[in-house]
């Protein structure tokens, strides 16, 4: 089955043009004149969460071992280092359209040899960079077979070779897809009257404690950037 | 069941109430660097909880244990999210002396190789050869990992042996560190998805070379060890594991 994925910048694009104006000019998000936005939307870069993708996502050391997989890594997944924190903001709207990259395929496929050969290096943040990770995370998306053994690679990497945010969102989209609840609460759907809604979800109580130590943002903050908010 | 001697059980609230909400007021970081006799919070007696949340003639723990309040009962409480970002408290060295003498060195290399599996070592019993251990567990969290275990047959090297459920895996498993060195030795045969921020029990028994396991009363595991066991207990998470554990009870039995 293949993902129809939207990455969590192209669902910004389209539910919050504001955040994403305010995450592009690496500010705090300020509520423009007229808009109307709760304020469960908003972060900061002094934010625990941003600070933690930060740490994770910097790149200034240049400590990746890879350079050439991580270049197709990220032209794959259309991305372009450094990127810009936060990276996952953990917002997925199932059935959202897929635009994949050109040349996504033929990555995915590398990827499926990679996870399909025992004892792989597998593309960890040691191997390919943190930006690479995420383009990892954003490429075994697009096939759920890759994805459940991808996920199971990146959990067994750690927190030091993972993108814990993006290792939660992922598990979260398999739970679903396994006909289970999700934990973090990241996925999002569209009811019949075309509002957004939560998908399943199990011990919600918990849910804040869960996406802290994900490194992603209060749940408050995940549904309001979804539309619920 | 033919148990010679009592059961101990803790934490005994009635016990070490007090205590117990001092240690949540103080909750310490300890860490891989960190194993030592200061960190229990849930051994029988732990009325010696001082401000700085230290407690006297308790478990050595790897990890951050804290206590923590579920539906008002104080619950041990494993945090993953601190130990991921890494703030070991200090002082191995004289907290494996503490508890290790001469040997101490050697149980703190083992312990370093360990460092990726956070345990509360139980005080309250020095030798644990045959017997049941159980503990009820909730899954609060972990990104990478949510496993809780019983640790049992902990030598004065760092070796052991634990008996985990990890929510990853949906599976129970039995494993042996030796040496510095983690070994699967038995997976039962059963998948068990269990709900987050839901209570489940985990039981093993040993009698000689024989170990059971069961979670929440269905069996696990039948298996033969190579050897008997001797050694102190405990309970056991893996990386940034965020578990709840209530109720440890051990019953030691004769051979």
């Amino acid at each position: 089955m293949r993902f129809r994925h939207l990455s969590t910048y192209a669902l910004l694009v389209a539910a919050m043009p504001a955040v994403v104006h305010a995450q592009a000019q690496k500010t705090t998000r300020r509520p423009t004149p007229g808009a109307k936005l709760a304020a469960e939307c908003t972060w900061k870069p002094a934010d625990a969460w941003v600070k933690r993708q930060a740490e994770f996502f910097d790149e200034s050391k240049h400590d990746w071992s890879n350079d050439s997989l991580r270049n197709a890594l990220l032209e794959a997944a259309g991305l372009k280092a450094p990127l810009k924190v936060p990276v996952q903001f953990g917002v997925h709207l199932e059935g959202s359209d897929s635009t994949s990259p050109a040349g996504a395929a033929g990555m995915v496929d590398v990827l499926k040899k990679l996870a399909a050969t025992r004892g792989s290096t597998w593309p960890t943040r040691s191997v390919v960079g943190a930006a690479g990770t995420h383009a990892v995370y954003l490429l075994v998306g697009l096939d759920t077979t890759l994805a459940k053994t991808a996920l199971h690679r990146m959990m067994e990497a750690g927190p030091v070779e993972s993108p814990a945010p993006d290792v939660a969102t992922l598990e979260d989209r398999l739970r679903l897809l396994a006909g289970r609840k999700q934990i973090y609460g990241t996925q999002f759907r569209r009811g019949t009257d075309g509002k957004v809604q939560l998908a399943p979800m199990e011990d919600s109580a918990h849910a804040d404690l869960r996406r802290e130590g994900a490194a992603l943002p209060p749940f408050k903050l995940g549904l309001c950037m979804a539309g619920k908010g | 069941m033919n148990s010679w001697l009592p059961s101990m059980r803790w934490p005994d609230r009635s016990a070490t109430a007090r205590a117990l909400e001092i240690a949540s007021d103080s909750p310490m970081t300890v860490s891989a660097s960190a194993i030592g006799a200061s960190a229990c919070h849930v051994c029988s007696d732990i009325s010696g909880v001082d401000s700085g949340g230290t407690a006297e003639g308790n478990a050595p723990i790897v990890g951050t244990w804290v206590i923590s309040k579920d539906a008002g009962k104080n619950v041990l409480f494993i945090d993953g999210r601190v130990w991921k970002r890494g703030q070991p408290a200090g002082g191995l060295a004289d907290k494996a002396r503490e508890l290790y003498g001469a040997r101490n060195e050697e149980f703190i290399e083992s312990i370093k190789a360990f460092a990726y599996f956070p345990i509360a070592v139980y005080k309250g019993l020095d030798n644990f050869e045959n017997g049941e251990i159980s503990v009820r567990f909730q899954m609060v969290g972990g990104t990478l990992d949510r496993a809780a275990g019983i640790l049992f047959d902990v030598k004065p090297n760092g070796d052991y042996l634990t008996v985990r459920y990890n929510g990853t895996e949906d599976n129970v498993v039995l494993w042996t560190f030796n040496n510095g060195v983690r070994k699967f030795v038995n997976r039962a045969p059963t998948l068990t998805p269990l709900e987050l921020g839901t209570w489940h029990t985990l039981k093993i028994s040993v009698h000689g070379t024989q170990m059971k396991s069961w979670l929440d009363d269905q069996p696990m595991h039948d298996y033969t060890l190579p050897r008997t066991v001797a050694g102190k207990i405990g309970v056991w998470a893996k990386t940034d594991s965020m578990i709840e554990f209530a109720d440890f009870t051990v019953t030691p039995m004769s051979k």
